[in-house]
Parts: C-alpha cells; sequence; structure tokens
C-alpha cells in the first residue's frame, strides 16, 4: 500500500516521471511509523536494523530460492570512502532500504545514501570527528540509521545523535547523548519509534554507568534517560555494594526490538565493569547482561531477566531480542527468543519475562547448566584467574553482536556460532575517568583451534536441528527468506545461501575479503534482492 | 608459576651496567626497577608471550632481543605498535592496556633488547657448509633467492626465532610448525599437511589456504591444487606433521649446532 501511495505522490509532485522516467528515484523520502508497522510484512523495503520491530531479520520475498539461487550475480557494488580516521577499516553496518533508496553507514559514522537500483551515490555526509575519540573496548565503527518520517538518525562514535534530511543528508539537529572522553560511545543502528528514537551506549570496558534514551524524533529533545545500573534504594541497587555501580557498566550498544501490541521496548544490556576481576564488584550486578522491557512512553523499566548474573567473562547480553508469537507446551505465547553469549539459548514470555527455557546451543564449560528460575548453575573455578583458567566460550562468546535469522514459517532460528575457548585472566583495575577499566583478559585459543558455524534451531525447544561447519569463529549474522534459504558468511569472505531445512550449501560467492557485517534483503522494481559488504565493498546481488 | 624465571634475564642486565651506575641504581632505584620488571613481566605474560617468547625470544612473533625493531624505532612508535598493532600483520593491537600498563611494557620490552645476544652453539661458517651440503637444505627451502621454496623462506629467521626454536625446527621439526596469523581468522598453520582424496586421485601436500567451501594445496613437487570441498571423498589435516624430516638422525650434534649458529646470522 505504502508504495502505491507514494506513487501516485509522485505522480502529481514530480516532473521527473513528467518527462517519461521510467526508473525514478523517490523524491519523497518519507518513512511512517506505520510503515515501520508493516515493514516485516512488506519484502520491498528495509526499514530498520533487523528489518521490523520483531527483528527477524527475514525476508517475505522468495524469487531467489533453493531453485535458483545458484544464479545469483552481483548486480552492483559501492566501494566506501576512506574517512582519514586511523582504526576505522572494519564494516559493520546493516543497510536499509527505503521506497528505492538505500541507507548505510559507514565507519566511524558517515552515512551514504544509494539509488537502490543502480548503487549510483546520492549523498553522502561524514561528522567532524576527532582522531582522538575514545573507543574502549570496541573498534571505530557504526551499525547503520535509523528512518523516520523525512530524517535519516545516525548515532556517532563521539557520543553525538543526528538528524539528517533523508533527502539530501543535511543536518537537521544534532544533540551530545554523552561524553567520549568518559568513554561513553555510540555505534549502534538507532530505533525509529513513534516519534521518538531510542539509542543506547558503549563504554562498560571504560567503567561508564550506562542508560537508554528517548529523544524527540523531529526536535532532539531528550524525552527520558533510564539507567541499566540503579543507584542507591532503587531495584536492583542491592545487587552491588558500596559505590561500585557508578562504574558499573551495563552497556546497552546494540539494538532492541519493539511489540506495538504489548506497547513494550526491549533493550540488551552488557558486561558489568571491570570485565573479568568480579572481586571489585560483589554481588549480581543488575541489570548488567540482561534483557529489560521498557515502557516507551516513559523509559519505566517494566521486567527484567539477568542471563548471566554477576558475569566475569565479558559475555555481554548485547545480541537481538528476537520476538516471537507462537505455541509454546500448548498455550499461545508472546515470547522473546535470544541466543546469548554465554552459549545457551533462552525463551522467555516477553508480556511478563517469565523465564521458560534454556538450551545449550553451544560447547561450553563453565555452567551444568540453567536451573528452574533461569539462573546459571556455575561450575566452581571457572572465573577468571591472575594464572589464567581455560574456559569455553571465549570472551567473544558462542554468538555475539551479529544477528539472528527467525523464519516464523517454519519456526526456525538461525544463528552464527562461534567455538573457540580462551585462557581468562584476572587482573587489578582501578577507575580513571576514560581510561580502560577491566581487571584482565583472555588468551584466545582462535584460528585451526577454534572453528565456527551456521545452527538452525527449532525456535520452541532450542534443539539443533542442522549445522553447517565455517572454518573460523564468524563475526557476520544471517538472513533467512520465504526462498526457503538462509544467507550467511565467513571470515574468509564468502558470502553464501544454505537450503534452510537442511543446512546444505547452496551456493557461494568471495568478496574478496573477510565479512562482519549482516545480510539483508529488499527489491526493486519487483526484482529481489540481497546485500553484503566484504571489506569495504558493498554488494548488491539478485538474479539476471 | 611456569614463567618466573623471565626475571633472571633482566638481572643479569643490570649487573651488566658499569659499577657505579650499578651501585646508584642499587641504592636508589633497584626496588623501583623491580617493581616495574614485575609488572612489565605479568603484563608481557598475559598479552605478548604466547606469540613473542616467554624471553622475547620469538616464536609465532619476531624476536624481542633486539636494540632495533622494524616497526617501532622509539618509544612512542613502540606504545603505538603494543596499543594498535601493526595493519597487514600478525600483530594485534592490546587494546585491554590502560596507559600506564602500555608504558610498563614499552619498557620491558627495551629491556629485552638490552639484553646480550644469545650465545652461538657452534660455528656459523661451519653451519653454512652444513646448510648447503650435508643438510642439503636449499632443496626445500629459499634464502637469499637460492633454493627451492617448499618449507619457509629462512630469509632474516635469525631475528625471528631463537637458538632453542630453530634447533627444535632442525631436529623435531613437527613441533614447532611456523604459523600464520590471520587478523580475522586467528592463527593458522602456514604449512599444514593434508590429505585430499577425490574421484581423480589422492593427493598430499600443504595447506596453502582453506574457507568453508574449497582448500588450496601445494605439494612437495610445487604443484597448486584447488579443491571443492563438496566433491571431495575425504579431506584429512594431520596437525603435528612435518614433510621436512628430523635431521636430528642425518646431521652430527656439532652439524646441528653450526647449523643452528649459521641460521642464527641470518638476521636481515
Amino acid at each position: 500500500m505504502k508504495k502505491i501511495n507514494k506513487m501516485n505522490v509522485k505522480f502529481a509532485c514530480s516532473f521527473i516521471l513528467a518527462i517519461g522516467t521510467l526508473h525514478s528515484v523517490s523524491t519523497l523520502a518519507d518513512t511512517t511509523y506505520e510503515d515501520h508497522l508493516a515493514d516485516e510484512a512488506n519484502g520491498a523495503d528495509w526499514l530498520s536494523y533487523s528489518g521490523g520491530y520483531k527483528s527477524h531479520r527475514f525476508s517475505p520475498l522468495s524469487q531467489i530460492n533453493t531453485a535458483n539461487v545458484d544464479q545469483l550475480k552481483v548486480m552492483w557494488a559501492y566501494q566506501m570512502q576512506p574517512t582519514g580516521i586511523s582504526g576505522a577499516g572494519l564494516q559493520e553496518t546493516t543497510p536499509v532500504v527505503s521506497d528505492g533508496i538505500m541507507y548505510l553507514t559507514e565507519s566511524p559514522s558517515s552515512v551514504t545514501a544509494l539509488d537502490a537500483r543502480s548503487g549510483n551515490l546520492l549523498w553522502h555526509w561524514s561528522p567532524d570527528i576527532s582522531n582522538e575519540v575514545l573507543n574502549i573496548g570496541f573498534p571505530r565503527i557504526n551499525r547503520g540509521v535509523a528512518l523516520l518520517d523525512n530524517n535519516v538518525y545516525v548515532a556517532t562514535l563521539d557520543a553525538r545523535l543526528f538528524a539528517l534530511d533523508a533527502r539530501t543528508g543535511a543536518v537537521r539537529w544534532e544533540t551530545q547523548v554523552a561524553d567520549n572522553s568518559l568513554g561513553f560511545s555510540l555505534t549502534l543502528a538507532p530505533l525509529a519509534l513513534d516519534g521518538k528514537i531510542i539509542v543506547g551506549v558503549s563504554g562498560a570496558e571504560a567503567g561508564v554507568r550506562a542508560f537508554l534514551d528517548a529523544y524527540d524524533a523531529s526536535s532532539g529533545q531528550r524525552l527520558w534517560r533510564t539507567f541499566t545500573v540503579p543507584e542507591p534504594g532503587e531495584p536492583g541497587s542491592e545487587t552491588w555494594q558500596g559505590d561500585d555501580w557508578e562504574t558499573g557498566g551495563g552497556s546497552t550498544w546494540l539494538t532492541g526490538s519493539y511489540d506495538p501490541e504489548l506497547d513494550l521496548l526491549y533493550w540488551t544490556t552488557g558486561n558489568p565493569a571491570p570485565d573479568w576481576n568480579g572481586d571489585l564488584r560483589p554481588g549480581d550486578n543488575l541489570y548488567t547482561c540482561s534483557v529489560i522491557a521498557f515502557d516507551p512512553e516513559t523509559g519505566e523499566m517494566r521486567w527484567h531477566f539477568q542471563y548471566t548474573p554477576h558475569d566475569t567473562h565479558d559475555w555481554d547480553a548485547n545480541q537481538i531480542p528476537v520476538l516471537v508469537d507462537g505455541e509454546f507446551e500448548g498455550q499461545q505465547r508472546k515470547l522473546l527468543a535470544l541466543a546469548n553469549r554465554n552459549a545457551f539459548y533462552y525463551l522467555l514470555d516477553r508480556a511478563t519475562g517469565e523465564f521458560l527455557l534454556a538450551e545449550e546451543y553451544s560447547y561450553q564449560t563453565w555452567a551444568e547448566g540453567i536451573d528452574e528460575n533461569g539462573r546459571p548453575i556455575v561450575i566452581p573455578n571457572t572465573e577468571p584467574t591472575r594464572e589464567g583458567v581455560l574456559v569455553w566460550p571465549s570472551l567473544q562468546g558462542a554468538t555475539n553482536w551479529f544477528s539472528p535469522s527467525y523464519n516464523p514459517q517454519t519456526e526456525q532460528f538461525f544463528v552464527a556460532n562461534r567455538r573457540m575457548g580462551a585462557i581468562y585472566f584476572k587482573a587489578d583495575a582501578e577507575y580513571q575517568p576514560g581510561q580502560p577499566f577491566l581487571g584482565g583478559g583472555e588468551q584466545a585459543l582462535d584460528g585451526d583451534q577454534a572453528t565456527g558455524a551456521i545452527l538452525a534451531l527449532d525456535v520452541m525447544s532450542g534443539e539443533q536441528q542442522w549445522e553447517f561447519e565455517l572454518l573460523t569463529p564468524p563475526w557476520s549474522g544471517v538472513m533467512a527468506t520465504s526462498g526457503g534459504l538462509v544467507f550467511g558468511s565467513s571470515n574468509e569472505g564468502q558470502f553464501f545461501a544454505l537450503d534452510a531445512a537442511t543446512g546444505d550449501p547452496l551456493w557461494n560467492f568471495n568478496t574478496g575479503a573477510h565479512i562482519r557485517t549482516n545480510p539483508m534483503g529488499f527489491s526493486i522494481d519487483d526484482n529481489q534482492r540481497v546485500a553484503i559488504i566484504g571489506g569495504q565493498t558493498l554488494f548488491v546481488l539478485g538474479l539476471e | 608459576m611456569p614463567f618466573r624465571f623471565i626475571l633472571r634475564p633482566l638481572r643479569r642486565s643490570i649487573v651488566a651496567l658499569p659499577p657505579a651506575l650499578f651501585t646508584a641504581l642499587i641504592c636508589y632505584s633497584l626496588p623501583v626497577l623491580a617493581q616495574e620488571a614485575e609488572a612489565g613481566e605479568q603484563l608481557f605474560q598475559t598479552h605478548c608471550a604466547r606469540c613473542h617468547g616467554i624471553l622475547g625470544e620469538g616464536g609465532e612473533g619476531p624476536s624481542l632481543k633486539r636494540p632495533q625493531l622494524n616497526h617501532a624505532p622509539d618509544d612512542d612508535a613502540l606504545y603505538s605498535v603494543i596499543t594498535e598493532g601493526i595493519p597487514g600483520t600478525g600483530m594485534p593491537g592490546s587494546w585491554m592496556l590502560s596507559p600506564a600498563d602500555g608504558r610498563q611494557l614499552v619498557s620491558y620490552v627495551r629491556n629485552l633488547g638490552q639484553l646480550p645476544d644469545e650465545p652461538m652453539p657452534g660455528d656459523p661458517s661451519a653451519g653454512e657448509i652444513v646448510y648447503n651440503n650435508a643438510g642439503n637444505c636449499a632443496s626445500c627451502h629459499i634464502l637469499n633467492g637460492i633454493g627451492e621454496g617448499i618449507g619457509p623462506q629462512l630469509n632474516g629467521v635469525g631475528a625471528r626465532r631463537n637458538s632453542e626454536y630453530l634447533r627444535r625446527s632442525v631436529t623435531s621439526p613437527e613441533v614447532e610448525q611456523p604459523k600464520i596469523v590471520d587478523r580475522f581468522r586467528g592463527t593458522l598453520n602456514a604449512f599444514l599437511t593434508v590429505r585430499i582424496v577425490s574421484e581423480r586421485g589422492t593427493y598430499e601436500g600443504m595447506r596453502i589456504n582453506e574457507d568453508a567451501f574449497t582448500v588450496q594445496m601445494r605439494d612437495l613437487a610445487g604443484d597448486i591444487y584447488s579443491f571443492e570441498k563438496a566433491d571431495l571423498l575425504s579431506f584429512e589435516k594431520a596437525f603435528g606433521h612435518s614433510y621436512m624430516p628430523g635431521y636430528g638422525a642425518v646431521l652430527t650434534e656439532t652439524q646441528i649446532n653450526d647449523v643452528v649458529s649459521y641460521l642464527m646470522t641470518l638476521r636481515d
């Protein structure tokens, strides 16, 4: 419907069409809240980071399918533009597409608009970021933009939030979210709700006290801020001692999900600080390594679930919370599925936060299991030590920020899996503003000692259906489609398609460089496209 | 505490100072130096020793027991190398370090560079003769452009490896297999023995590269093959195997000492 409505407007006001051009780029780059609500069913566009509020990263298109995926060809490519900022060579963005225009970010915080048909540049915008910007604990990257109405929203490495005019890239407003000199930074794609832009922060490796923010989409005024580490007297403060909470971490560095019917916003949180020396912060350290349900109007917490209490392995819970509706143990439920960095797959009731299920999906040596309340039964002597202790998974986890995918038609949950152990060390840590606050580190058993895989899990049980083995632990996500496919990629540079029913490889393409981002899909002129970034190059593929 | 003896060479370096300065250090700075050395030792173990060796003598990474480091002509450059890594090489940036820890590591690595060269176990001139005759090393190694490229090139190997590593490489090459460190993939065996069976035959050689779908190998004749994994009947990786024979049974102890000494002189 959206497309037709827009085309009507275009016919009324666009002289481009009047002179007979068949393929016009939209002149009205508006993406409404209603468009976002319909995004999951709309295969033509990909309007937000995870391809819809439920974060399924699923394309409902089936033109490319198991029968013809081996005919995929590169339709166009786009070479990213160096900014001159050192250390900004990794690209982790997911492009979004709205009505024929693709918007993507380039590291560290630039935004590019491309004609999704040809790949030709429409505009490019770069913020003025100092080479001295702090990024403590993560690379100088950005994961993408949010779209709402006529604006494109981007969060920057130096902790600002910008609204850009979607047609030109001109700045509508900017606001300073937090102080980068303290280690705060923003790398996530913002989430656009009805009139609001939601952003979280990175910085737990610098000992920040993290929070989630909502901003008025049209003015940039902050509407609310909710800290993820409570101050004394607030609920959860009993899980901290002394003033540990002031440097408690709990970063909110990955985009969350939204249920418009329950009107709940789901956001995940990262590690407590310092990372590996838990002696310096006794207690469960709420609300770190958790998922939190927020009231998007007020920022009030409705419920929380902590995956890894008192984490000492840097197992942030900053993975994508996938919203699933279906029958669980004979009852229709609204669920939240998450494959955690700690090697367990979890199902929660997303209306109440009730723990329903946990299943080990990757080899681990730190927990005997998860008890009936969702709390891990920790194996003794698996915390980091001065001498080092070998534990699976490594601090990078059994998975990480890169996205899983959910096919609601087959109730399959796909996840890119890292299979690597590490020797964890504990060290002293003293908080100093804007300095690393870590308390240890790891020596990873990488390379030939590690492997990776793409896994298919039964979403309701977490049981593995198949695996496709990768040579090394991946840093890139997956996207399932209605064509019976799962797209994924590897450190070795292959972008590939698997048969979603069996895991059999059906097609692969060597992009020529490491891949560290997520696939996405859209259509242009009713032709299905899939996109991936290898190295510094965006590839858009389709059938001839 | 398997790494405690790392302090020994540092103490030796202090003893090697002129007597007057040594006395002054004992009176004034020795406790401070000892503390810094202790802290630097711990940091080195955690962040560096895995590749650069327990004593900085080299291993997967080059020896640091050199007064001049190629990528770090001064302390500021060394600090940058430690914290940011060296693009295009296996040297990662240690982002976990605080600035104070980074500076301590700089100090520690500089101390390693002041240590005296390892004594040679034999006669390098005699070792060059062994290299070219009894050892016939050029049949598999290229050195200064001469030889066959079956095994690793040996230019500069004396700057990368210590005598113990070189000796093991000569006598027990399956124990010390060169690694390649890929920024994105981690540490991979650079000369991994593979055995590949396809419908066209059986192929044995060394892996050149691999991904989830394909593998590339070079056989002992130097021929390069590329395979689609889906087409293979079997694909075996023989970790711990080397095509280089152990020379402990071929050369005398004196010859081994001599050829190790010759390799130690190859520093450019």
